[in-house]
């Protein structure tokens, strides 16, 4: 009994010392952009943070930069993908924030909200140099925090040969020619199930919501304070979407790391849409060149099809020590030239457009579809929800594609859901 | 006398208690006094900001439907998984302590599936539960049952995951058992059995009540550990198919990715009410004699 | 719990002399049977961690390959050469050890002393500390990680292996077990050390310690086992590379943002687990001596 009242004795003044102060509405979104960055070299060190192979990549990338800056020093820690979010918002949380970091598209929202990030300075870059999409992924409520560094965007991946003979000699073009490739992939192709699409679980949404784009729905209000989702075009696209499983063209199982590639190979699956990443693991299960293509997708009634972008910006963070350097550094990592190089060392696609004018970035047939297609994509609204309205999302997608829920409810339920949760700005 | 013990006793304990009231009381405190208030990942910056709400979040979570429906996910697994694993646990153990060839490569081998990377196991029991072509589905095709695709059915795939848990959480109790069972001194057993008593009367009457105290140590962690089950549905199902395998941690989990670290922290601390409540009731059944 | 033990020899200078029990004869032997069902318990409890090692000789493509194989069709060592050339191996493999060796070393130390307390002293807050201890085991970790990282950084302790370490070095797991463990030895030993006239902190290190050798080396087993596997906290506590456990680098070089080299995670996994091992099998005979112990005479 003794110790249950100090226990919420405790936990009262505890409670009373949070109470006596009040949220004050400052840090995140709708933010004026931040001064213009000094003239002349950066100085200093840059400490930067980045996942995966960039990460592995960067600090030798980067000598070109020391060298045209004397005075200046990148450090550069890599992190891993698994666990990089919880990291970076640890270090927001405490205070202790490299220089500058690689964030994940999905994540600038919520890192802006918080007060993390800087607004991008005045005149840094040009928004107009980027792929309109991807700098989307960077403006929460109206303020840039960031630049994009590299994109990846989704295209239709189909077996070429499965497709002729069933009758395809190229890529179809609208909803409804996808709809009938696919049947003819599964009735003459030979396939068990023409197009794969994802029926619910983490990341559905980057397969549904593309759809529900090239049909011009909207998932926020112009300022991303109030989510649109109950629209008839979402409600449409849902149900176009739902009719891949209802005909059993798509599977409502979730697949195993390594089963689409492995399908792919063997025909069980003829078609199926993702990012350039996928070149090389279905090459890596067997697949050869003149056996699939890529195509950009297709649009609602005619091309182009609206895409999912994602990828990586780049940002600076408030409690930085060395922010003017890391802006510099930021504005060098946007360069064309810059933006080609690092394409040539780690891969990524760039997010600059001037980058793809020359090199193997214009000439590669299957580099050139995903080019083409980043002129058509969309970003996630940049809102600290996101992530928990996406999950939303995904479940309801998964219960449409089960059969459990009609596209229409589930429209209904999005809204309510994503209403009550609010968008965080 | 007992001043002399009160003395030995605090300075033994010092070194825990201090290192204790450090690195995990103070978090403790912090998290629960969280657990009141609105708190977002969007606060962090200015953790005092943050507006008190009292019971709210409480409320709210009890009002939610998903986080109703991985509390029975929770029980479920609680039910089905600690009898199982204790019982597996503990019949390794003593055919191990039996054993007098091999003794050590027996031990290694029973312990793998704890130190087993979770990628490797996750493969593995995934192929042996395929729908077709899985390895359990030919078997019991041989003997003509059609067996369901596990992990993706609503029905199937927790008491998949249960089975699959058993079998990698088994080593890390049958250890602690084999430590346990090498406290009851072999005269007794061996007096028994000149007195005729049967293997099963040994390890009734002598054996287990012997194990008292580590069957509880051995009931109270296993329990706690599967109230909070999470990894396998993690790896194996994302929580799915239809949230028929999310747990409250996983739950706790994804909204503390959303940033809700209010809400999180208050599911965490229902759970932990459970947690506590069970540990109570075994306490008292295996009853401590302290 | 009483049981009928004689009193030691002679106690007051010498520890206690271990003889081993007397056998009349090998009556208890092991049934041909029982082997027979462990090892086939053996094979099914080990597939995983085979399939494990044999696929870390594969290339990437086939250890993605549904349905899996079995025996590689193109044996190579890519993964482990990647392994060793990529990472610097030798670095997160050290930090790593230390962080797990000072873990489980100080778990062992620090929890049988204040379990020991627990079972068998009595001392005003003998409850209250117990419930604690209790209570921090019932509370999910999820949940104290934010507040613990911030405590961590204002410390100063972010970015140093004594800030992976200090956290884990009171584990509840530890005391608890130490704690039942202890109870199941007979009160009759301390009591006969008290009459001879050791002193409480004598008693506890020369006599009640030998005996929980058996517990001691268990909880060093799980404690390493734990601490060598953590991922979440040194990634979160590291700020530069060099101070990566394994677990954190493994993760760096095989997990993309969209795709996961398994390959690599693999080979990774294989060795991660050997240190592990080689402690299981060291400490496990620790356990086994714990029979000349029993039969206290």
């Amino acid at each position: 009994m003794k110790r249950t009242i100090t226990t919420l004795a405790v936990v009262a003044m505890t409670s009373l010392v949070l109470t006596s102060c009040g949220r004050d509405n400052d840090g995140g979104g709708g933010d004026a952009q931040s001064k213009a960055v000094s003239d002349g070299p950066a100085t200093g060190t840059i400490e930067v943070w980045a996942m995966g192979t960039e990460g592995e990549k960067l600090q030798a990338f980067s000598a070109d930069f020391e060298k045209a800056n004397p005075d200046a020093k990148v450090k550069v820690t890599a992190i891993p993908w698994d666990g990089a979010h919880n990291k970076i918002a640890n270090a927001i949380a405490s205070g202790k924030t490299p220089d500058v970091s690689l964030i994940g598209t999905t994540w600038m929202g919520e890192f802006a909200e918080a007060g993390g990030l800087m607004p991008t300075p005045e005149g840094l870059v040009d928004k107009a140099d980027f792929f309109p999409g991807a700098w989307g992924s960077t403006e929460v409520g109206g303020t840039s925090y960031g630049v994009p560094w590299y994109v990846e965007t989704r295209a239709l991946y189909y077996r070429k040969d499965m497709a002729k003979k069933a009758g395809w000699s190229k890529a179809p073009q609208t909803w409804e020619e996808l709809h009938q490739f696919a049947t003819d992939m599964k009735e003459k192709g030979g396939a068990e199930y023409g197009l794969n699409l994802q029926p619910g679980q983490t990341g559905s949404w980057q397969s549904m919501l593309p759809f529900a784009w090239s049909n011009g729905a909207e998932v926020t209000n112009q300022d991303g304070t109030e989510y649109t989702l109950d629209t008839p075009e979402m409600a449409e696209a849902l149900d176009y979407y739902s009719s891949y499983f209802d005909e059993g063209l798509s599977s409502t199982r979730t697949l195993d790391p390594g089963e689409l590639e492995s399908g792919f190979a063997d025909g069980t699956y003829a078609s199926f849409i993702s990012g350039p990443w996928h070149t090389g693991l279905v090459e890596e299960a067997g697949v050869t060149q003149d056996q699939y293509a890529i195509a950009p997708l297709p649009g609602k009634d005619a091309m182009p099809g609206t895409s999912f972008v994602g990828g990586g910006d780049l940002a600076v963070f408030k409690d930085a020590d060395n922010t003017d350097a890391a802006w510099k550094y930021v504005r060098w990592l946007s360069e064309p030239e810059t933006q080609q190089g690092f394409y040539d060392v780690v891969g990524d696609l760039p997010a600059v457009q001037a980058a793809w004018d020359t090199g193997k970035l214009s000439t590669d047939p299957q580099l050139q579809v995903f080019g083409t297609q980043l002129e058509n994509t969309l970003a996630p609204p940049a809102v600290p929800t996101w992530e928990q309205v996406a999950a939303m999302i995904d479940s309801l997608v998964e219960q449409v594609s089960k059969g459990v829920t009609s596209p229409e409810e589930a429209t209904k339920e999005m809204q309510s859901k994503a209403k009550s949760i609010g968008t965080g700005l | 006398m007992r001043r002399q013990q009160a003395v030995a006793a605090w300075i033994l304990a010092l070194p825990f208690v201090a290192l204790f009231l450090l690195f995990t009381a103070g978090p403790v405190l912090a998290s629960l006094g969280m657990s009141f208030t609105d708190m977002r990942s969007t606060d962090v910056r200015g953790p005092l900001g943050v507006e008190f709400v009292g019971l709210q979040n409480y409320a709210d979570l009890i009002g939610d439907p998903l986080f109703r429906k991985v509390t029975v996910n929770t029980l479920l697994y609680l039910l089905l998984g600690v009898p199982l694993t204790m019982a597996v646990a503990l019949a390794v153990a003593v055919a191990l302590n039996r054993i007098t060839r091999l003794r050590g490569f027996f031990r290694v081998g029973y312990y793998l599936p704890v130190v087993t990377s979770i990628v490797a196991v996750s493969v593995v029991w995934k192929f042996l539960l395929r729908d077709r072509g899985g390895l359990l589905n030919v078997m019991l095709d041989w003997v003509g049952i059609n067996g369901p695709g596990y992990l993706d059915s609503t029905t199937w795939a927790l008491p998949s995951l249960v089975a699959m848990s058993v079998w990698r959480n088994f080593g890390t109790l049958m250890v602690v058992f084999l430590a346990g069972l090498q406290t009851v001194p072999r005269e007794i057993i061996e007096a028994a059995e000149a007195d005729g008593a049967s293997a099963w009367g040994r390890f009734r009457y002598i054996t287990l009540p012997m194990l008292r105290p580590t069957l509880l140590f051995g009931a109270v962690i296993t329990s706690i550990g599967y109230l909070q089950f999470f990894e396998e549905a993690f790896v194996m199902t994302k929580g799915g198919p239809l949230d028929s395998t999310k747990s409250v941690t996983f739950f706790a989990y994804e909204q503390f990715g959303y940033g809700n670290y209010a809400y999180a922290s208050a599911a965490a601390y229902l759970l932990f009410l459970a947690i506590v409540v069970l540990t109570f009731v075994q306490f008292r059944w295996l009853r401590d004699k302290d | 719990m009483t049981q009928t033990v004689e009193a030691p020899a002679s106690l007051s200078d010498e520890p206690v002399r271990r003889k081993p029990p007397k056998r009349a004869g090998r009556s208890l032997s092991t049934p041909r049977w029982l082997y027979g069902v462990m090892a086939v318990g053996l094979i099914v409890v080990v597939i995983p961690f085979i399939w494990m090692v044999v696929s870390s000789f594969k290339p990437e493509g086939e250890v993605r390959a549904v349905p899996p194989t079995w025996w590689p069709e193109n044996v190579t060592t890519e993964n482990y050469r990647h392994l060793f050339t990529q990472l610097d191996f030798p670095r997160y493999f050290l930090n790593s050890a230390i962080v797990a060796v000072a873990v489980a070393a100080g778990n062992m130390v620090f929890c049988s002393m204040l379990g020991y307390a627990l079972a068998k002293l009595d001392f005003p807050g003998k409850k209250v500390i117990f419930a604690l201890v209790l209570g921090t085991l019932m509370v999910p970790g999820v949940v104290t990680f934010v507040p613990l990282f911030v405590l961590t950084t204002n410390i100063g302790l972010t970015n140093t292996l004594p800030g992976m370490i200090l956290p884990f070095l009171a584990g509840p797991f530890g005391v608890f077990l130490m704690r039942q463990f202890v109870l199941s030895l007979p009160d009759e030993l301390i009591q006969a050390a008290r009459v001879d006239g050791a002193g409480e902190l004598r008693i506890f290190f020369s006599i009640i310690l030998p005996l929980c050798g058996p517990a001691v080396a268990t909880l060093g087993v799980l404690t390493f086992l734990t601490s060598w596997n953590n991922f979440l906290w040194p990634l979160v506590v590291a700020t530069s590379e060099d101070k990566y456990t394994l677990p954190v680098a493994l993760a760096l070089y095989a997990v993309g943002q969209n795709a996961t080299k398994y390959g690599l995670l693999l080979a990774g996994s294989v060795v991660v687990v050997i240190p592990v091992l080689a402690v299981f099998l060291v400490l496990q005979r620790r356990i086994m001596q714990g029979i000349a112990m029993t039969g206290i005479k």
